[in-house]
Formats: structure tokens, sequence, C-alpha cells
């Protein structure tokens, strides 16, 4: 029993000068701030936002101190997103917080993060696809720190091999149709005897909406209607059905295929691949043999608009942060043209906004300047939309049960039963 | 006088009894520990997800949880995905069953003799259920990969066709159930193991006297004096598989087309992806509802039996 009395005493003893220790902080005079991130400090791009933390706590010393913290993430992100979950049923959330893009809508509407847009300087300069994936109900609640894209990266030498005139390939000014592009993996695949390109079909996540839905928006179609309401005679309308048959016809015809070899591209197997900036620096680091490039997004034939996915993770203001200046101010620290350019130079990722895209246009590989063009001329955020978890899902699996169906009234079941599993969804929400 | 005695009996009687009392609640204080660990990460859950099942609980929005009767329940029986999930599990729950407690019976009929080489069968039978399972599902995503894995170069070798296993909709559960009994028979081999050798070898040189083939001695000493150890098995192995999460998690994502979606793996979508914690919470209660009645019934089986 004395034993138990004494450790009481010893954990309120210990729990009353922790709490001492942050009453002398704000007595000082300094107000404090939370942040949670999901990147550790020795990441690059935890590295590059610890350090602007430290800046931002010498520029404003003796007003604000901003502690940032690591939440390490497993999985998909599922453990940085737990704690979260945790946080918001225990009222415990930091004042500043990293999300990714597709919870934006989700924690705006139950009223976990608040807008941002009085805090942000030159708001103009962000790219679009930033601001329209931050904002939910015309209120900007999160603000993207970069920017990601994919393209077809291709092999010189084995297009030359091929025989393909390497001048007469698209550009984004100029981008191919899904025709051209059809024929291109037609003589690819014969030439080498293999699927002409990766398209990470084997991904089976959030990849496939983000690479996959640009065909369907190309073609003019839609996941969701503009106001998130609708998604049966949108998803699995007539634009749905051309932009998943292109997609279907790349795998029964064996152009692309659903279990491609591991590094396939990066080993030279596969002429093509169809992926993101982060390939780029693999392929600098570990595969300098691969002679690459890359080219633009195939188009719809019916419309040739050219649409590129983008998306990243975003800074956002809790509601349950106590200033909401302070936290306002470190927000917009952690977005100037300085900080952004900063982590897409240390993470090999797009900038997030114009003045940063042009400052990095002479320091970055010809290759990751073709992304960031691409990008800045036709990139489209995904959905924002409180249901998106299951949306995404029936999404990915109509791009993955594609290949299982052969004709086109099959292909509009497929299509009609998904678009229903959206619509139970976003009802269930209303 | 004699009042007083009989007063002074009871007074003993009492004092008596009180210490019985305490002699008797003196074991529930070592259990206390244990008891409130339980109660707190087991009972208690389990009652707030019955409690759960009837609101409309979102995980972002605790406090805005509202009672909803059974809507939650209704809706579950519609859901074909759930509906799948469950047909999988039931042909998963059938076919680990027969595969795996066969292949533990083989394995361990095979290395039930004295030889010293067997130490290292032992040893290889044994160690995939020491790996991790996460480690497993990835190493088989390899060996099972249609283009280049493993067991598609050897298949092509002899002349057969690549597979697509984990691709296609109708092989995707078996290649979970060959990939989970590779994984588990390596423990119920060891429990085999222990439950041969408890068969008296007499029996056996009897059987050989008679004129009893090693096959009808296996058939008729070996499996009825075998039937303890069996049901236990079979226990165990049911209820360990009804949980399946991790192999298709890793391996197919539920996919393609559902054919690999299990049920608990489904309820931890729709409560963490999904958000929908009373919705999971419902399906959770069901499923459990479900488990029950088929671990009774198994009871009552096995009980008959033995």
């Amino acid at each position: 029993m004395k034993y138990v009395v004494m450790a009481a005493a010893l954990a309120v003893a210990l729990f009353l000068t922790a709490c001492s220790d942050q009453e002398t902080n704000s007595t000082q005079g300094e107000e404090t701030i939370s942040m949670w991130v999901q990147t550790s400090k020795e990441s690059p791009e935890g590295e590059v936002m610890f350090d602007t933390v430290q800046q931002f706590n010498e520029e404003y010393e003796g007003t604000y101190e901003a502690n940032i913290e690591f939440i390490p993430r497993s999985g998909g992100g599922g453990g940085y997103e737990d704690k979260v979950n945790a946080a918001v049923s225990t009222d415990t959330l930091p004042d500043v917080l990293t999300l990714d893009g597709p919870n934006t809508a989700a924690y705006a509407e139950a009223d976990i993060i608040a807008p941002i847009g009085e805090y942000l300087s030159d708001k103009d300069d962000f790219l679009p696809s930033i601001i329209d994936q931050g904002t939910y109900e015309d209120e900007l609640y999160a603000i993207g720190y970069s920017e990601s894209g994919v393209g077809i990266f291709y092999n010189k030498d084995m297009f030359e091999e091929a025989g393909i005139d390497l001048d007469s390939l698209p550009t984004v000014e100029d981008p191919w149709d899904w025709d051209q592009f059809m024929d291109l993996s037609k003589k690819l695949t014969e030439a080498f005897d293999t699927p002409a390109i990766d398209m990470g079909l084997d991904d089976k996540s959030e990849w496939l909406m983000y690479a996959f839905a640009p065909f369907l928006w190309s073609q003019g179609g839609q996941v969701v209607s503009e106001d998130g309401e609708q998604a049966t005679g949108v998803f699995n309308n007539e634009d749905g059905l051309k932009a998943m048959s292109f997609i279907q016809e790349m795998q029964n015809k064996n152009y692309t295929t659903i279990s491609p070899s591991e590094n396939g591209f990066e080993t030279g197997k596969y002429p093509m691949m169809m992926s993101g900036s982060w390939s780029i620096q693999m392929l600098e680091t570990s595969y300098q043999d691969i002679d690459y490039d890359i080219m633009p997004y195939p188009v719809s034939p019916d419309t040739n608009e050219l649409v590129s996915p983008t998306g990243s993770w975003q800074y956002a203001m809790s509601t349950s942060a106590e200033n909401e200046e302070a936290a306002g101010a470190l927000i917009d620290f952690l977005t100037t043209t300085e900080a952004l350019g900063d982590i897409s130079l240390g993470n090999t990722v797009l900038p997030a906004r114009y003045s940063a895209a042009e400052e990095l246009e002479d320091q970055v590989t010809p290759q990751m300047n073709k992304l960031i063009e691409q990008n800045t001329a036709s990139g489209q955020p995904r959905p924002v939309i409180p249901a998106y978890p299951q949306v995404t899902r029936a999404f990915q699996q109509t791009v993955t049960g594609l290949s299982f169906y052969e004709n086109t009234d099959e292909l509009q079941q497929l299509l009609d039963e998904k678009a229903q599993e959206m619509q139970t969804a976003i009802d269930r929400r209303n | 006088m004699e009042y007083s005695d009989k007063y002074a009996k009871r007074e003993k009687r009492k004092s008596f009894s009180l210490e019985t009392i305490r002699f008797h609640i003196q074991p529930f204080y070592f259990l206390l520990p244990a008891m409130v660990l339980l109660g707190i990460f087991l009972f208690l859950p389990a009652l707030l997800t019955i409690y759960y099942a009837f609101t409309d609980y979102y995980l972002l929005t605790p406090d805005q949880r509202e009672f909803v009767g059974f809507s939650n329940f209704t809706q579950l029986f519609s859901d074909p995905v759930f509906m799948k999930s469950l047909q999988n599990i039931s042909i998963f729950v059938v076919c680990i069953i027969i595969v795996q407690v066969g292949a533990a019976l083989g394995l361990a009929l095979l290395i039930n003799n004295n030889k010293k080489s067997n130490i290292f069968l032992k040893v290889a039978f044994f160690s995939p259920v020491v790996m991790s399972l996460v480690v497993i599902s990835v190493l088989w995503l390899y060996l099972l990969n249609p283009s280049d894995g493993l067991i598609n170069s050897m298949l092509q070798g002899i002349g057969i066709d690549a597979q697509p296993f984990l691709t296609s909709p109708n092989q995707a559960i078996f290649a979970i159930v060959f990939v989970s009994a590779w994984q588990g028979a390596g423990y119920q081999m060891l429990i085999f193991l222990a439950g041969l050798q408890n068969i008296s070898r007499e029996v056996y040189e009897a059987a050989k006297i008679d004129g009893a083939t090693k096959w009808k001695s296996f058939l008729h000493i070996t499996l009825p004096l075998l039937r303890p150890t069996t049901t236990l098995i079979v226990f165990t192995t049911l209820i360990a598989a009804f949980k399946l999460i991790i192999q298709p998690m890793i391996m197919t994502q539920g996919g393609p087309l559902n054919s690999t979606m299990t049920p608990i793996y489904y309820i931890y979508q729709t409560g963490f992806t999904d958000r929908l914690v009373g919705y999971s919470s419902a399906m959770t209660v069901v499923f459990g509802v479900l488990i029950a009645v088929v671990t009774f019934v198994q009871r009552k089986l096995a009980k008959e039996e033995i």
C-alpha cells in the first residue's frame, strides 16, 4: 500500500511539474503552437519542414513558439490518420496538422479543420489545383505544400530500337490521343514481345484513382457531379464508358498488364511506365543506365483536352486551435515561395506555387520540368467530397475489374454497379 | 449457561463464516488485475460495439451520434459486399480445414519416427509459423506473380500455362487458402506429432501380428486414436480461420471483384477507412453472432463424438 501511495504521489508530482513547465512558457509572453506532421526529420520533406519551423521560431521569437512533432505512419498513411481520429474523439488535436488531399472534405464537414484563406499571403500565386484540393463549400480549409504529377516515362533506347522517331513524340502543347497512343503501344508490344507500358495496375490503391481519373476527365466525364451529390448517371454515362473502354482495351490487348514485373521499366524490360516525380528520383539515383524522358498524358480523341493528375499532403488549422492568428501565421510561413521551393527541391516533387516553379526551372532535371509544365497546364484535383473513401474504392475496383469483362454490355453493367455503390455512400453522408 | 453457550457457538460460527468469506474472496484479489484489463480492453469494447451498432456513429463526429434503431442491420443484409464476404469466408474456412489439417497430419506422419534427420524437417516445416504473416504475404506475392514469379516459372518448366493466381476472381481465394495453410500447418503438425507419439506401440504390434497392412493400421488405429487431437485442431483452426484479414489485405486488397473480401477486413475498412463506425459495429455484432452459432454447433457435435 505504501508503495502505491508513493507511486501515486510521484505521478502527481510529475504531472504538476509538466503543467507548470507549460505555464512558464506562456507567462514569458510566447504563444505556443503545436503541430503534427506525417514525415520524419530524416526524410527530405520532413527536414525542410523542421528547418522552416525553426526559422519561424527565430523570426517570431518572443511572440510565438511552434512545436513540431512527427507522428509515424504505417501502410497507406494509416498510422497518422489513426492518431488524428483518436485525437478527434478525445479532443486533443494540435493547432496545426497535415492531411492528405482527399481528406479535406471529410475533415471540413466534421468541423475538425477551420478555414485558413485569410491568413495566407499571395493566394493567387498558388496553382489552381492546390486551391481546389483544399476548398470545401467555397472556403479554403487546407493548403498543399507541394504538387505531384504523373507522366508517361519512356526508354529512349528501346524506342529507337523499335524504330520510333523521338522527334515525333507528343508535347504538352500537342498531345497524342488514345488511338495514337494505342498504335505506339502496339508497335512496342510487338517489337519487344512484352507489355508496352507498366501502368501500375497492380497497385490496387489510391494510385488507381489518382492516375486513371484523368482519362475520364479528358473524355469530359466525371466521377461525381460538380456539387458532389450524384454518381449514378454521372460516372456510368457515355463518357465514363468510353474512358473505361480505352483502359480496358489497353489491358485486353496486352499493351499493359495487371501484374507487371517489379521495377520492369527501371530494369529495361518495359519501354514505358506511367509514374510520378518519385520515379525521377529513383531513376536518377539507382538506375542511371536508363536513358529516359517523359511525355504527357494521352488525351481523348473526342475532346483533345490534356488533363493530368494532381494531389498532395496539405497544412491545415484545427478548430481547436487556441490562437488562430498564431496558427495562421505558422501556415503562412510554411507556404512562402522559398519554403515551398525548398520542399520541392529536397523531395523531388512539383512546386505548389507558380513563383516557386519559376525559381526552380533552372535547378531541376529536364524531365522534371516536363512534369511541371504538364502540371501547370493541365492539373486537375480529385473530387472534394466527404464520402471520398468509398467513391475512390469503387473507382479503383472498376479499373482493376475491367479486364474480367469482354463486351460493352458487361462493362456498362460494371459501371452501373460501381456508380450505385458510390451513390449509396454519398447518400449515407447526407 | 445454556444460553450463553449457544450464543458463543453462534458467535463462533459467525466469525468462522466471515473468515471463510474472506478466504473465498482472497483469490479474487489476484484475479483483479487481469479482470480489470480484460474489462477495459475486451468486455467494455464489446459492449460499446453492441451499443454503437444501433447508432450512426461517424468516426470524425463522435459527439453527434444518434440512435438509429435497426437501420444499420437492415442495410447490411442488402449490402452485396458484406454478403460476398460471408460467402468468401465460408469457402475459406471449409478449404483451410481440409487443406491445413490434412497437410499437418501428413507432415506429422512423415516425421513420426526417431531418425536424427527429422530435426531438420521439423524446423523446416515449423519455421513459417514463427514468421510474420505480413512478411509471408509479401513473399508469396512475389512467388505467385504471373509474369516472373517462381511458381509460374516452375509451372511453365513442366509445360503448364502461367496461372493468374491472385489476379483471377476464381483463383485468388484458393491461392490465399494455400498460402495460409502453408504458413499455419507447421503448428498443427507439432500437435499431431504429440498425439501420434501418445499412441502405444503395442497396438500397432498387435495389429501387425494380426496381419494388418500399414494402410489398414493407419485407418483403424491411428485415425480413431487421434480423434481427440483432431477435434482440438479443427476447433482452433476454425476459430482462427474466421479472423482472416492480413493475407487478403496485403496480397489482394480484397479483390479482384471482392473475391477475397473477408468479413473482418470489410469491418475494418468500413470502420476506419470509410469512418462508418456505427455500420461496421453492426457488422461486427452480426458476424460475432454467426461465429457463436458455429462454435456452439461444433461443440455439440464434438461432445457427441467423444
